[in-house]
Parts: C-alpha cells; sequence; structure tokens
C-alpha cells in the first residue's frame, strides 16, 4: 500500500506561485519529474516530505495524510545533505534515528537490526568496502550514494530524489541513476525523482510528468515521452538530447556512456 | 587654464582654502585637499585626546620614575633573592636547589606519605581549573545550543543570551567573591567560580559556531524522521563537534591561568602559597611558584594547542565515532608533537 495521491496542490511564496493545482497518483514506480529550474520540482518533493508547508491541497501516503518529515519517506538531496564529520556508516545509520531514543542514538546504541541494515544499504549502493570512510573524503558521486544509502535505512515505502545528479559529471551521474533504480527496485518502492537532464531521464523512468510554471503540463508512460512534449517543456534546444527517444527508451544500459560494465549488471540482475 | 603659481604656492592653497581656478578638475582638487585637512584634524584631535587620558592616568596612579629609579636597589636585592646566585662546580649558577628544597618542604607538587600519595599546590590549582571547566561544561552547552537563534526562535534564545552576557559582565574573581558565603574561601569555590566563568564564556563561542553551520545536514537529518533533539545533536551539533573541543581545549588553558588568580584571593593551590610567600617576603620561595605556575600553564597550553591542531588536520577523526576519536587523541596528539604526521 505505497500509493502517493497528490491532491490539488498548491504552493505560493509571497507573490509567486510555486505550485498550482497539481494532482496525480503513482503506486509502485519509478516516476521522473521534468521541468526547467524553477518549475517546482523541488517545491512538490518537500512538501510531499513535509519540509515545506503547502498552501493548499492533500497529500497522503497510502491513505494517511503526510503532514510532518516521517521515517517512511526516504529524501535524497541535490547537495546530498550528509553529515560531514563522520564516517559514511554513521550517516547511513542516521537513517534509523526515528527508530530509537534520543539517548540510544547518541551512544550509538543502535539494534543489531539497524547496525546491520545500515551496512546493507550501503552494499546495496556499492560501497561497503568504504563504510568507514569519512564522507568529506568522498567524491560527489559516493556521497550521493551515502544519501540514497540513508533513505534506505530508513525503510522507506516512498523515496523521493531532488535534482539528486545535478552537481555530478555525466558518467557519475549515471552510476548514481543506476543505484537509486536498483534501490528503488530491491526495497520495492514507490519512486519520485526530480531531473533536469533529459537523456538521463528518459533512461531510467519509467512514468514521467512534466512540470511547467508550477502546473502539469503532461503525465506519460516512457513510450508516450515524446520529442514534442520536451519540446513543450523547455523549447527547442532541449529537443537535440532527445534526438532519437525511441532509441533512447528502448536502450539497454550497455548503451549509455560512462556506466561501467560491472555496475550494469548488477543494476540488471 | 593655469592657476597663477604665486597662488599654488601659499599655505591656505595647501590646506584646500585657497581661491583656485574654477575648472571642474581644479574644484576636484581643491575638494580632495580639504577632505585631507579635516581629516588631518580629526587625527589630530585623537592624538590629543589619547594624550590627554594617558596623562591624568599617569596622574591618578601617581605614576614616579624618580621613585623608580630611587627603589632600583631593592629591587636588584629583590632580584638577588629570586634568583639565588650559587656555584657549581665553581661556575656561578642560581641556587636550583634552595627552589626544590622549598618545593618539597611545602609539598607544591606531591609527596608519598605512609604509601599514600599527598597532592601538592600544583595538582589544587589544576584540579580547581579542571573541575570547573568539566562542571561548567553542560552548563555552556546548555546554554550556548539554546541562546541560538537555530534552536530558539527569535525573542526567547534572548533569555539565554543575555544571562551569559551577565556572567561575562563580572569578572571570575569576582564571581569568587559572590560566591564565598556558599562554600567558603576554598579550592571548592574557586572551581564553582571557574564552573559560572565558562559558562558565559565557552557558551558564548558555541553559540557563535553554531551561527555559521549549514542548513543542508539539519534538513537531512529532519528528512529521516528524527525527533526534534536528534536534528538538534545529529544535524546541527555534529557539525561543530571539532570546533567545540578545540573551544574546550582553549578554555581549559584560561582556566588554569584563572585557578592560580583565584588562588591569590583565596582559592588554594599555587596563587594562596604564591600569596603567603609574598607577604612575608619570601622572594626565593615566592620566584619556586612562579616557575611550578610557568611549567603548568605551559604545559596545559602546550597540550591544548596540540588538540586544537590535531582536531584540524586529522581525518581519522572522520572515519571514527566520538568515542573512538577520544581514544586516539593521545596517540594522534603525540604523533602531531613529534611531527610524524605527514604519510
Amino acid at each position: 500500500m505505497s500509493t502517493l495521491t497528490i491532491e490539488n496542490l498548491s504552493k505560493q511564496y509571497g507573490d509567486v506561485t510555486a505550485l498550482e493545482d497539481v494532482s496525480f497518483e503513482i503506486e509502485d514506480e519509478f516516476v521522473v519529474l521534468l521541468g526547467e529550474s524553477g518549475a517546482g520540482k523541488s517545491t512538490l518533493l518537500r512538501c510531499v516530505n513535509g519540509l515545506t508547508e503547502p498552501t493548499s491541497g492533500t497529500i497522503s501516503l497510502g491513505g494517511e495524510p503526510i503532514s510532518d518529515s516521517q521515517a517512511d519517506i526516504g529524501m535524497i538531496f541535490q547537495q546530498h545533505n550528509l553529515v560531514d564529520g563522520v564516517s559514511a556508516y554513521l550517516n547511513a545509520l542516521t537513517g534509523s534515528l526515528n527508530r530509537v531514543s534520543m539517548l540510544r542514538s547518541l551512544l550509538q546504541w543502535q539494534s543489531r537490526a539497524d547496525k546491520l541494515s545500515a551496512l546493507e544499504a550501503l552494499e546495496t549502493v556499492g560501497l561497503l568496502e568504504e563504510s568507514q570512510q569519512g564522507v568529506s573524503q568522498m567524491s560527489g558521486g559516493q556521497q550521493q550514494r551515502v544519501g540514497i544509502a540513508r533513505a534506505l535505512v530508513q525503510d522507506p515505502r516512498l523515496l523521493l530524489a531532488d535534482e539528486p545528479v545535478a552537481s555530478l559529471d555525466p558518467s557519475s551521474a549515471e552510476t548514481v541513476m543506476g543505484y537509486l533504480r536498483k534501490a528503488a527496485e530491491e526495497h520495492d518502492v514507490t519512486a519520485l525523482v526530480s531531473l533536469h537532464q533529459v537523456n538521463i531521464a528518459a533512461h531510467f523512468g519509467d512514468r514521467f510528468i512534466g512540470l511547467r510554471d508550477g502546473q502539469k503540463l503532461f503525465d506519460v508512460e516512457r513510450e508516450e515521452l515524446s520529442p514534442e512534449l520536451i519540446d513543450d517543456l523547455y523549447g527547442s534546444v532541449e529537443t537535440v538530447a532527445l534526438a532519437k527517444p525511441e532509441e533512447i527508451a528502448g536502450a539497454g544500459p550497455g548503451e549509455l556512456d560512462g556506466v561501467p560494465g560491472e555496475i550494469e549488471q548488477e543494476i540488471e540482475a | 587654464m593655469s592657476t597663477p603659481p604665486s597662488k599654488g604656492d601659499s599655505l591656505a592653497a595647501y590646506f584646500g582654502y585657497a581661491e583656485i581656478g574654477d575648472s571642474p578638475a581644479e574644484r576636484k582638487l581643491q575638494e580632495m585637499k580639504r577632505r585631507k585637512t579635516r581629516r588631518r584634524l580629526w587625527t589630530l584631535a585623537g592624538v590629543i585626546a589619547t594624550g590627554t587620558l594617558f596623562y591624568a592616568s599617569l596622574l591618578l596612579i601617581e605614576f614616579n620614575v624618580a621613585e623608580l629609579i630611587g627603589q632600583l636597589d631593592q629591587f636588584y636585592e629583590a632580584l638577588l633573592e629570586y634568583f639565588p646566585p650559587t656555584t657549581y662546580f665553581g661556575i656561578p649558577f642560581v641556587d636550583v636547589g634552595a627552589y626544590v628544597d622549598f618545593m618539597i618542604a611545602e609539598n607544591l607538587i606531591l609527596t608519598v606519605e605512609n604509601g599514600q600519595i599527598v597532592w601538592g599546590a600544583m595538582f589544587v590549582t589544576m584540579a580547581v581549573a579542571f573541575a570547573g571547566t568539566v562542571l561548567g561544561l553542560p552548563l555552556a552547552l546548555f546554554f550556548g545550543v539554546m541562546s541560538s537563534e537555530r534552536v530558539i526562535p527569535y525573542p526567547f534564545n534572548f533569555v539565554f543570551r543575555a544571562t551569559m552576557s551577565l556572567i561575562r559582565a563580572i569578572p571570575g574573581l569576582v564571581w569568587f567573591l559572590i560566591l564565598i558565603p556558599l562554600a567558603g574561601v576554598t579550592p571548592f569555590t574557586g572551581a564553582l567560580a571557574i564552573m559560572v566563568d565558562t559558562t558565559g564564556y565557552l557558551g558564548r563561542l558555541f553559540t557563535d559556531e553554531l551561527e555559521e553551520i549549514e542548513d543542508g545536514p539539519i534538513e537531512g537529518i529532519r528528512s529521516t524522521g528524527a525527533s526534534r533533539s536528534q536534528v538538534v545533536s545529529f544535524g546541527m551539533l555534529s557539525q561543530v563537534f571539532r570546533q567545540f573541543i578545540a573551544w574546550i581545549a582553549f578554555d581549559l588553558e584560561h582556566n588554569v591561568r584563572a585557578a592560580i588568580g583565584l588562588g591569590i584571593i583565596g582559592a588554594g593551590g599555587l596563587g594562596l602559597e604564591l600569596y603567603i610567600q609574598r607577604q612575608t617576603f619570601h622572594y626565593t620561595e615566592m620566584m619556586a611558584c612562579i616557575i611550578l605556575i610557568f611549567l603548568l600553564a605551559g604545559s596545559v597550553e602546550l597540550i591544548s594547542q596540540r588538540v586544537r591542531s590535531a582536531l584540524r588536520d586529522d581525518d581519522t577523526v572522520e572515519k571514527s565515532g566520538v568515542l573512538e576519536a577520544f581514544v586516539n587523541a593521545p596517540r594522534n596528539i603525540l604523533a602531531s608533537t613529534m611531527g610524524r604526521r605527514g604519510r
């Protein structure tokens, strides 16, 4: 029962309308939010996560309304938002904070199950060997994978990712997206990911929701994603990136540049 | 368009108050000169004011060079007592034995009596500083965190901020005097005074650090559904953990010096010993105390500096948790002191 239902969601920042009457429902899918900067993607995700209060409308997960940040919604941020001073393992472990008391969490007295789940999440994102490494010594892509691990430790029903690869180079971006997709599939969670790189989105998404000026422009399955729709969303420039949508949409990960073969197999598996 | 040279040479022209030509450039030059003149006048006024205050202060403290010169003989005699001369193997030197005799006789460091260690004045001073710092630490943490606008919203955090300002407005020595009715003229009161002082100073340093932290990690922890106190400790305090440790080391260093000052007014330890010897004009004994003060304050400062430098460039703190960082600290400090830190 991890259906995310958004009904008539609107958000105003003073005079600026960030979101206007957006409604959709997603369930057990990997959904990509597309749109230019300022289209309302981040605001939508922050509302779903409870970090921002919507002006009107309702959001519910599995039929229950969402009001504040909660454990069963994992969030992955563009700037990772990890705790810098500590290891990848301790960062992943913060995903279990909601399950332990203040005192136990301070003394790192998490249960064996929580500790194992932190290590397993790091294994899922291919960082088990690096788990003792300080996150500030890691590359941007690795840090983002720790961010995914933290979200997984929360044992979420819904994964949200706000431009998770925007600050990464193309090769790391594809690696991270591969792990995100794999994580969502392994843990059987619904994922809602905002992206602005159309080619990456087309490769990893099942379903695409386009936002422009805070309004929903389209909501299509992978097969229906056409250059015309992208054109509407971004203007003509981005269409170049989606020269042959059928090809890219149907392509296996092997045809993408920069993803190491090993990882592809893992993703496929 | 040039002005006659006679006008440009006059004093009024130099200060920018002579009639020169009226081209825009000349008027600009005139204005610049006038501004410079005004600036010079202000500087002059400042120098005169400072000089006057200085002179008034000297009068007030009855500063008298003639008296200094007249007393030089006496100071020379005191110097001979401070540093009693003797000869070692025929070479003239300071009589170190006299210091050591006194340190042992008065038990300034420590002695063993019937198999029991009796801690001396130096350790009493150290204990006053250390106990005061540790007692003040939780209070500093509490007030420091509560004063931060990130934790407590704007007008309310000022209650805590104001409390710390009030504490800081009163010097530690005065806190000691205030607290005497509570615990007497004892080292215990000294530790309490340092505790209060630490709350005010360390708390303020903590608050300043907390104002600098980033929003990202706070939001990251918040998004996991963590409780509010967990968001504060993992999202905020974790960002300033190293800085806090460094400030605590610095504060301990400061408190050791403060404990010596408190000793002089009755909190025991080296300060008290120093005061007693001065009252009785035992200058050699007084210098023995000063040597120990120098050694104590110096070594605490050295350790504190090494802690801070080890924290600054130590990545093992990141790899390990809080506890491991503490366990590894002595080794890292040693390594950094020996200069073996580069790989």
